[in-house]
């Protein structure tokens, strides 16, 4: 199969227009185009570049489209790659803003938008349920995620910087343990 | 200089923000609270938008971030901004897969990256409810509440449904 640059990224831009919702979609979708039709990489590979890509920072459909990308051809492959995934999203966004900032005003939007406005929490609810499953196993990440709220929510502190201290009390507190999250995630995967 | 400063928030966006679709709304819901780019109204309108457009959510709602700040340019420059960490990390990493997947102080963080991000997203809905839900609003969450616990349904399910209760409600003058 001819790997261009110009069908790496024609086959991301097809994917990033069929993704909807959250990031987690976007394995079903992968799997379809690049295992089962194009045969570019297989699904222990996909399954592989699934776990990496929640477990560098960013968006995990672009850090995936990049993974991939790069395998296929190298940095053009991974440029490619994340120009294809994100196109799609631009287009629709600046469109869509651009008449929206014609509507916004009347009465009945508003009306529509109060109401989003109480979907979206539960959109958030929906999320944060998500992970909590994926992420609150033990004690130690109970008080992190408790730790994390109480500074955002009644402090104010800066998202980066509690990252930050996230990452630096895991190295501490892990320091003589080892434990294997990336085989947990590919399990799951391959279900 | 706007534009440097939409390019250092969303790269710091990228570089920090860690755990799928919408681990970049803590950032964003930050930017809105201290920049005064857009509101936090806005950026609840930005989600909903964002959750029922084609792309991943992480990148419509940088985009939409960026177009309301300084127009098409600076979307074009938040997008850009918002996936360049990830591109610099990941080809990184992808020169040395083996180190990176086995090394133990990446595991240790990540560990504890996971939870961290789904307590800043936890804030984020609470700060949204503590503002914006009166009696009509939780009441209707309560119902999407029940709802989703008989079946699991789509993002567009809820905003579709929400969508609908606001424009009755308009007409009766309560959402006030």
């Amino acid at each position: 199969m001819n790997k261009s640059f110009y069908t790496i990224f024609k086959t991301f831009f097809k994917v990033g227009t069929m993704l909807l919702g959250g990031g987690y979609v976007i394995l079903p979708l992968l799997q379809s185009e690049l295992v089962d039709k194009k045969g570019w990489i297989d699904s222990d590979g996909l399954c592989e570049y699934y776990a990496l890509g929640q477990s560098v920072p960013g968006i995990i459909a672009a850090n995936m489209s990049i993974f991939v990308g790069y395998k296929l051809k190298g940095q053009a492959g991974a440029l490619a790659a994340v120009l294809g995934i994100v196109t799609p999203a631009f287009l629709a966004i600046v469109l869509i803003a651009s008449i929206l900032e014609e509507i916004v005003h009347l009465n009945f939007v508003q009306s529509i938008f109060w109401g989003v406005g109480i979907g979206v929490i539960m959109l958030l609810f929906l999320a944060t349920r998500e992970m909590w499953d994926k992420s609150i196993v033990d004690r130690f990440t109970g008080i992190v995620f408790l730790a994390a709220f109480i500074l955002s929510a009644c402090f104010k502190v800066s998202p980066a910087i509690i990252i930050l201290l996230a990452i630096v009390s895991g190295i501490i507190y892990r320091r003589n343990t080892t434990q294997i999250l990336e085989e947990d995630i590919q399990e799951e995967c391959k279900k | 200089m706007i534009y440097l400063n939409l390019f250092l928030q969303f790269f710091h966006i990228g570089l920090f923000s860690f755990g799928g679709g919408y681990a970049t709304l803590p950032f964003l819901y930050h930017i809105a609270e201290n920049q005064g780019w857009y509101t936090v109204n806005q950026l609840t309108d930005m989600i909903a938008i964002s959750s029922i457009t084609p792309g991943p959510v992480g990148v419509n709602v940088a985009t939409f971030a960026g177009f309301a700040t300084s127009g098409i340019l600076g979307a074009l420059v938040a997008t850009a901004s918002v996936v360049l960490p990830s591109y610099i990390i990941v080809i990184i990493i992808s020169k040395a897969l083996e180190q990176f997947e086995t090394n133990k102080n990446v595991r240790a963080a990540i560990y504890a990256l996971k939870p961290a991000g789904c307590g800043l997203l936890a804030a984020v809905g609470v700060d949204m409810f503590m503002n914006n839900a009166n009696l009509l609003g939780m009441f209707l969450l309560l119902v999407l509440f029940f709802v989703s616990r008989k079946q699991k349904h789509d993002p567009l399910f809820y905003l579709g449904v929400s969508a609908l209760v606001g424009l009755f409600a308009g007409f009766f003058h309560l959402t006030a």
